[in-house]
């Protein structure tokens, strides 16, 4: 059994490419920051990931409510909102690690606990928590219902993390994009590249959480379907032994 | 047609059973290290330089971050020390840091000094670059407008 199709595929393509595009744009044709030189081009990866982490997790949190509002297609949403977070637990890596980085040199320092950086840590570990939750329950039913609860729950820190450089005195930036004032503060090829990573990092994203609830669902189907398969096999065996006789 | 089960499915190992409670045990102490942490260092992560001994949490007797730009035509790098003036709402305050500050640290931009004040300087152990949320392009025009605009 396989878990793509032409649809991925296309779309596994056009990830590929953008992600190339953004690759060269990054580090051969946009400028050096004025004041950060070359550590800027940190910035076309790190704000993606954030951003898709963000996507993630409030897909999750989407998929999740569907599955507790719609009982009788419960484990198909349930699949997409595991398959998300996953997804959202790596991009959000992503995120921590190149902005420790990216930390490292503007700031001086790898990390410190203030409030961008520790709300978003904490983001992260209540996704690696919720995964686990996850594993804790073999059946799919309490799975889905116990994990969907802590899904919505988790979704409501995400305004927390984005806003903390608003709500505290941080020494993380604030957004230069979705700021609340409304002005980007970007030249237009950083603009673009920055854009240009945003787009091919979603259609990862798509591509990652279209396989895996693939997966997923496969893993379920192949528990489930486990009996009809021993019933098809000893049929087929008694038709032999039968032709025997 | 005999349908009893040839064998019983084995049982998940008790590695295997553990292993997400434990990462989940581990999730929710981490959790509740990360807002311990948080909030024994302070919500605000500074203080301004004009609020030092004046606002309630920047007293100017403990360990403060204070926040401020340094000042052009301050800053002195004398055998590994490094001392400068940083302000903020005109209110200036001396720093003195023993070591080369890191990051894209200069004059004009604005850093984060941890450390004590003794004798009206901040005795730095740590310096911190708070950069802008701004990203232009680096040119020449640029540069000479930016060195022109500095401090401004």
């Amino acid at each position: 059994m396989k878990t793509g199709t032409t649809t991925t595929r296309v779309l596994g393509i056009f990830a590929l490419m953008i992600t190339a595009w953004v690759v060269v744009s990054a580090f051969f044709l946009t400028p050096a920051d004025v004041v950060q030189g070359d550590s800027v081009r940190i910035m076309y990866a790190h704000v993606p990931t954030a951003w898709i982490a963000y996507l993630a997790f409030v897909t999750t949190a989407v998929a999740s409510g569907l599955s507790l509002a719609r009982k009788h297609r419960t484990l198909g949403f349930d699949r997409v909102a595991g398959a998300s977070a996953e997804v959202g637990v790596l991009f959000m890596a992503m995120t921590l690690i190149t902005g420790s980085l990216w930390g490292r040199l503007t700031w001086g320092t790898f990390w410190q606990w203030d409030p961008r950086l520790t709300t978003t840590l904490f983001l992260f570990v209540t996704y690696v928590g919720y995964l686990a939750i996850r594993r804790v329950d073999v059946d799919p039913v309490r799975r889905a219902r116990r994990s969907s609860v802590i899904a919505l729950l988790a979704v409501l820190e995400i305004p927390l993390v984005h806003f903390s450089v608003v709500l505290w005195r941080s020494l993380h930036q604030e957004a230069s994009v979705l700021n609340t004032d409304g002005d980007v503060r970007l030249d237009d090829l950083m603009l673009f590249t920055l854009f240009s990573g945003v787009v091919a990092f979603t259609l990862i994203f798509v591509w990652l959480v279209v396989h895996r609830q693939r997966l997923a669902a496969m893993s379920d189907v192949e528990r489930l379907v486990g009996l009809d398969v021993a019933i098809t096999a000893r049929r087929a065996e008694s038709t032999v032994g039968g032709g025997g006789r | 047609m005999d349908l009893t089960p040839r064998s019983t499915p084995e049982p998940r190992s008790t590695s295997r059973r553990l292993l997400p409670i434990l990462v989940a045990v581990l999730a929710t102490v981490s959790g509740l290290v990360i807002v311990v942490m948080f909030l024994t260092s302070s919500i605000d992560y500074y203080c301004n330089v004009d609020e030092v001994g004046v606002r309630d949490g920047c007293d100017d007797t403990r360990r403060v971050r204070v926040q401020g730009s340094v000042d052009e035509g301050s800053l002195q790098m004398r055998a590994g020390n490094t001392s400068f003036v940083m302000s903020f709402n005109g209110v200036s305050l001396p720093v003195d840091y023993e070591g080369e500050p890191g990051g894209v640290f200069q004059e004009c931009i604005p850093v984060v000094a941890h450390g004590r004040i003794v004798d009206g300087v901040l005795m730095a152990t740590r310096i911190e670059v708070k950069h802008s949320n701004e990203y232009e392009a680096e040119n020449a025009d640029r540069l000479e407008e930016a060195e022109k605009s500095a401090c401004s």
